[in-house]
C-alpha cells in the first residue's frame, strides 16, 4: 500500500490491506498479577486479555460484547491508555501507541477518548459542567479558537444540552443529560475514536435510546469511529456494524453484525443470543401458565377482530425466526480468569461438545444419549462426568473464518456442526 | 351467584392471594411532600406471575415496599388495601402487618451482595427465619438451609451453607436470595428485578429456576422490573407503571400486540433489536419529577398522541377491550392502532369513567 504516514513507516508496511482502519490490536495481552502470601509471591496472573487482536475501520462502530469478566472492560481501558498492555500492539491510524512514556499517553488521549458506564460516579459532582467540559482543554493547554467559553457551549450544543445550562452541577442533571455531558467531555479534544463502555445499560429504556441516536448522529457529523462496550446483545446489534464476541479474555467470534446474530458460528455466541429475553410473548421462556382456579378474565382475548387492528410497529411482529429465548440454557457461570480451562476456554460449559460423536469417542457412550433431548441441551449435574472432544480440552481454538463471509471468524474447532443448523439461528 | 356478581365488577372470579387496591403512597420530602404511588390496584394469583413494569421513579418498587410494610419512616401510605387472604394488612399494626407477611409473601432484591449480610454464613441467614420464627434448632435449621441451597439449585450445597455471601458468584448469591425467601413457604413472591445485575446466561437461568419453582408450589409471583423481555418471556399478567400510576394492565400477549397506552406502545418501539437499523424511536424528553406533576396525564408532555384533554383532565380508568385496563383518554384507539381523533374523543371517552368499549365506534 502507498499509504504515506510519517512516524512508524514499518509498521505501516506490515499492515494488510486496511487502508480504512483507525484502530488496530494485534495480539493484545493484559495480566494482572495475583500475589499471595507474606512474600507477595506471583502467584499467577488473572488473564484478563489473553491474546485479542481486533480491527476498526474509520467512521465505523465495532461492537464488543461479553458476560462480566470476559476481559471487554480492561479492553477498552488498555485502548485508551488507562492501563499498559502485558504484550502485544495497540496501532491508532497505523502508529504503535503501545510502550509509550507518560506524556505519549497524554498525546494518545487526544486521539482516543472513553465514554463511562456510569454517569453518576464519572462526572465530578463539584465541578461545574462547563469546568467539566472544558477540563480537557486545560489539561492538554489547549486554546480553542474562539476562547473555552465558547468551545464548551458548542460542544454541550452537539450534544443536545442547553448551552445556557454551563453553570449547572452534574446533580442538576439527570441519568441522560448527564451522559450527555460524558460525551461531550469525550468529543472536546476531536478525537478519532471513542471508546464507549456500557454508554447506556445505566439509563431508562426510554432514554437509552436517545443516547444512541445521539451516537450515532454524532458519528456521522465527525466521522467518528466508536469501539461499542456493552452486554446489551440488542444495543449492540442496532449500533455496531461489525461485532466481536469475548470469552474469557479471548474474542471467539467476530464478524459484521448481520453475520453475527443471524448465522451465529460459536456455541457461546449462540447461547449468548439464545438468552436474551426478547419483546415477545410467543417466544416464552416459560410455558404460560394454565390457570385452572380462575376462568376469569377472559385471558388472552383477541382484543378486537385482528382485522381491524392495525399491527402496531412494533418490531415484534416481525416473527423473526430465532432459536427462542432459553433454548439453550448454559450451566454454571464462567471459570475464573485467574485460571481459565485448558484448551477451548468455553470447553467447561459447552452446550455443543457433549453432543458430539467425538466426544463419545473413547468411553463408549456412557449415558449421554438421554441427555440430547431436552432443549437446553445435555444436562450434566457434575461438571467431572462432563464428555468433550479431547481437541477441546487440550487444543486451543483458532480464530478462522469457515464458509463464505471471510470476515466472519469463530475460535471454535466444531463451527462446522454450527454453520448448518445455527444458521437459522 | 357471588361469581357472577363478581364478574359484573369486572373482576376475576378466582380469589387472589394478594389483592391491592387503590393504593397510594406519599414521602415527605424537604421540597413537600409527593406522591410515588397513586392508586395502584392489582391482584395475584396462584400460580400465576404478574409483571410490573415501569422505569426509575415510575412507583414500582415503592409500591411492592408498601405491601410487605417495609417504607422507609418517610413515606406514609394515604389511601388503598392491601388485601392478603381476607385481611386488610393497612389495617394492622407495623409489627403484625410484617409477621402476616413474612410468613406468606416473601421479597427477593435486585442487589443480593447488598441484601445479604457478608459477616454471617449462607446457612445462617437461610434459616434466619426459620429459627426466629418456628424456632428450629441449630442442627435442624442446618439441614433446612442445604434443602433449600438444594432447591435452588446450587451445586454441593452441604459445603455452600458454611460459606459466606462473597465466596458466592453473583447468579449463585441470587438463588441464594431467593431460597432465604423459600424459607418459609411463601404464598406469594415479590422479586423486585432479580436478574438485573446479572448477566443474560446467568439471567435465564435464574428466571428459569424461578418459574420452575412457581410451578411446583403454585406460588404467585410479582415481578417487578424495567426489561420488557423478561416480562414477554416470563409473565401471565402484565401492569405498566409510569409516574406512579398503572396506566395500563393487561394478560400479557395483547400488552405487546396491541398496546392500549401510548407509553406502552412507545417503550415497545424503543426497544432496539433485530431489524432496526437507523434511528430508534424515543420517547422525547423523561419522565416528570414526581414533585412536579404535569397536570392531566401524566404521559401527555411525552405523548405522541396528545389532544387537548390529555393537559386538562387525568385520564380514567378506561376499559378497551375484557379483562384489559388502560388509563388513556383514547385508549380504544390506541390499541386498535388508530390516531385518535382531533378533537371528538373529548366526549366519547372521558365521559362516565370506566366505558366497556366505546358503543358507536364506528370504524369500517
Amino acid at each position: 500500500m502507498t499509504e504515506s504516514r510519517p512516524a512508524g513507516a514499518e509498521l505501516v508496511d506490515e499492515r494488510p490491506a486496511h487502508g480504512g482502519s483507525v484502530l488496530e490490536v494485534r495480539d493484545l495481552v493484559k495480566h494482572y498479577p495475583v500475589r499471595s502470601g507474606l512474600l507477595r509471591r506471583s502467584a499467577g496472573a488473572v488473564k484478563a486479555v489473553d491474546g485479542v487482536s481486533l480491527t476498526l475501520d474509520r467512521g465505523r462502530t465495532l461492537g464488543l460484547v461479553g458476560e462480566s469478566g470476559s476481559g471487554k472492560s480492561t479492553l477498552a481501558r488498555v485502548l485508551v491508555g488507562v492501563e499498559t498492555p502485558t504484550s502485544g500492539q495497540v496501532l491508532v491510524d497505523g502508529e504503535d501507541v503501545t510502550g509509550r512514556s507518560r506524556a505519549g499517553r497524554k498525546q494518545l488521549r487526544r486521539d482516543v477518548q472513553m465514554v463511562f458506564q456510569d454517569p453518576y460516579t464519572s462526572l465530578n459532582p463539584r465541578m461545574s459542567v462547563s469546568e467539566i467540559v472544558g477540563e480537557p482543554f486545560a489539561i492538554h493547554r489547549i486554546d480553542p479558537a474562539g476562547g473555552r467559553r465558547a468551545a464548551v457551549g458548542e460542544l454541550l450544543e452537539l450534544v443536545g444540552l442547553d448551552p445556557d445550562h454551563a453553570n449547572r452541577y452534574p446533580h442538576q442533571f439527570s441519568g441522560g443529560q448527564r451522559q450527555r455531558v460524558g460525551i461531550a467531555r469525550a468529543l472536546a479534544l476531536r478525537p478519532k475514536i471513542l471508546v464507549c463502555d456500557e454508554p447506556v445499560s445505566a439509563l431508562d429504556v426510554s432514554v437509552q435510546g436517545q443516547v444512541i441516536n445521539l451516537l450515532e448522529d454524532l458519528q456521522e457529523e465527525l466521522g467518528l469511529s466508536y469501539l461499542f462496550v456493552a452486554h446489551d446483545l440488542g444495543v449492540v446489534r442496532h449500533i455496531a456494524h461489525d461485532v466481536a464476541v469475548m470469552y474469557l479474555g479471548r474474542i471467539v467470534e467476530q464478524g459484521p453484525e448481520a453475520d453475527v446474530y443471524g448465522a451465529a458460528r460459536h456455541p457461546y455466541t449462540q447461547a449468548l443470543l439464545s438468552a436474551v429475553p426478547v419483546p415477545d410473548p410467543s417466544v416464552r421462556l416459560v410455558a404460560p401458565t394454565v390457570v385452572e382456579p380462575s376462568p376469569v378474565e377472559p385471558p388472552l382475548v383477541e382484543p378486537v377482530d385482528p382485522s381491524l387492528v392495525e399491527p402496531v410497529e412494533t418490531r415484534i411482529q416481525t416473527g423473526e425466526k430465532r432459536p427462542g429465548i432459553g433454548g439453550i440454557v448454559l450451566e454454571g457461570d464462567p471459570p475464573s480468569p485467574v485460571d481459565p480451562p485448558s484448551g477451548c476456554p468455553f470447553h467447561t460449559r459447552c452446550w455443543l461438545a457433549p453432543t458430539l460423536p467425538e466426544a463419545r469417542g473413547e468411553a463408549a457412550a456412557s449415558s449421554t444419549k438421554g441427555s440430547e433431548t431436552e432443549s437446553a441441551g445435555p444436562v450434566v449435574p457434575d461438571r467431572g462426568l462432563r464428555l468433550v472432544p479431547s481437541v477441546c480440552e487440550t487444543e486451543v481454538p483458532a480464530l478462522v473464518t469457515r464458509g463464505a463471509a471471510p470476515d466472519h471468524v469463530a475460535a471454535c474447532h466444531f463451527a462446522r456442526e454450527l454453520a448448518a443448523p445455527g444458521a437459522g439461528a | 351467584m357471588s361469581a357472577a356478581t363478581d364478574r359484573t365488577q369486572a373482576t376475576p372470579s378466582g380469589t387472589p392471594l394478594l389483592e391491592v387496591t387503590d393504593l397510594a403512597v406519599e414521602f415527605r420530602t424537604p421540597d413537600g411532600v409527593v406522591r410515588a404511588v397513586d392508586g395502584l390496584s392489582y391482584r395475584v394469583e396462584a400460580g400465576r406471575t404478574l409483571a410490573i413494569v415501569g422505569e426509575s421513579g415510575s412507583g414500582k418498587s415503592v409500591s411492592s415496599l408498601a405491601v410487605m410494610g417495609l417504607l422507609p419512616d418517610t413515606a406514609r401510605v394515604t389511601r388503598g388495601s392491601v388485601r392478603l387472604g381476607g385481611t386488610d394488612l393497612l389495617t394492622l399494626s407495623r409489627k403484625e402487618h410484617r409477621a402476616r407477611c413474612g410468613d406468606q409473601v416473601a421479597m427477593v432484591f435486585q442487589d443480593a451482595l447488598a441484601a445479604l449480610n457478608p459477616v454471617h454464613t449462607v446457612g445462617y441467614q437461610l434459616t434466619e427465619a426459620l429459627r426466629a420464627r418456628r424456632g428450629l434448632s441449630r442442627g435442624d435449621a442446618r439441614k433446612r438451609a442445604v434443602e433449600l441451597l438444594d432447591l435452588v439449585k446450587v451445586p454441593n450445597a452441604k459445603a455452600r451453607v458454611k460459606e459466606y455471601p462473597h465466596q458466592f458468584s453473583g447468579g449463585m448469591r441470587q438463588r441464594v436470595m431467593i431460597a432465604t425467601a423459600l424459607a418459609m413457604d411463601p404464598d406469594v413472591l415479590i422479586a423486585d428485578e432479580p436478574t438485573t445485575a446479572l448477566d443474560v446466561t446467568v439471567q435465564a437461568q435464574v428466571l428459569r429456576l424461578l418459574a420452575e419453582i412457581q410451578a411446583e408450589r403454585h406460588m404467585g409471583l410479582v415481578l417487578i422490573t424495567h426489561d420488557l423481555g423478561v416480562v414477554a418471556g416470563v409473565a401471565d399478567d402484565v401492569t405498566v407503571m409510569y409516574a406512579g400510576r398503572a396506566v395500563e394492565q393487561a394478560p400479557v400477549v395483547p400488552v405487546y400486540t396491541t398496546p392500549a397506552h401510548p407509553y406502552t406502545r412507545a417503550l415497545l418501539r424503543s426497544i432496539p433489536s433485530a431489524a432496526g437499523t437507523g434511528r430508534l424511536p424515543v420517547i422525547p424528553g423523561r419522565p416528570p419529577s414526581p414533585a412536579a406533576m404535569p397536570a392531566g396525564c401524566p404521559f401527555h408532555p411525552r405523548c405522541d398522541a396528545v389532544r387537548d384533554v390529555c393537559r386538562t383532565d387525568v385520564p380514567p380508568r378506561a376499559t378497551p377491550a375484557p379483562g384489559r385496563m388502560s388509563a388513556c383518554h383514547f385508549a380504544s384507539d390506541i390499541m386498535a392502532g388508530r390516531e385518535p381523533a382531533p378533537e371528538a374523543g373529548v366526549t366519547a371517552s372521558a365521559s362516565g369513567g370506566s366505558v366497556p368499549e366505546p358503543k358507536g365506534d364506528p370504524d369500517d
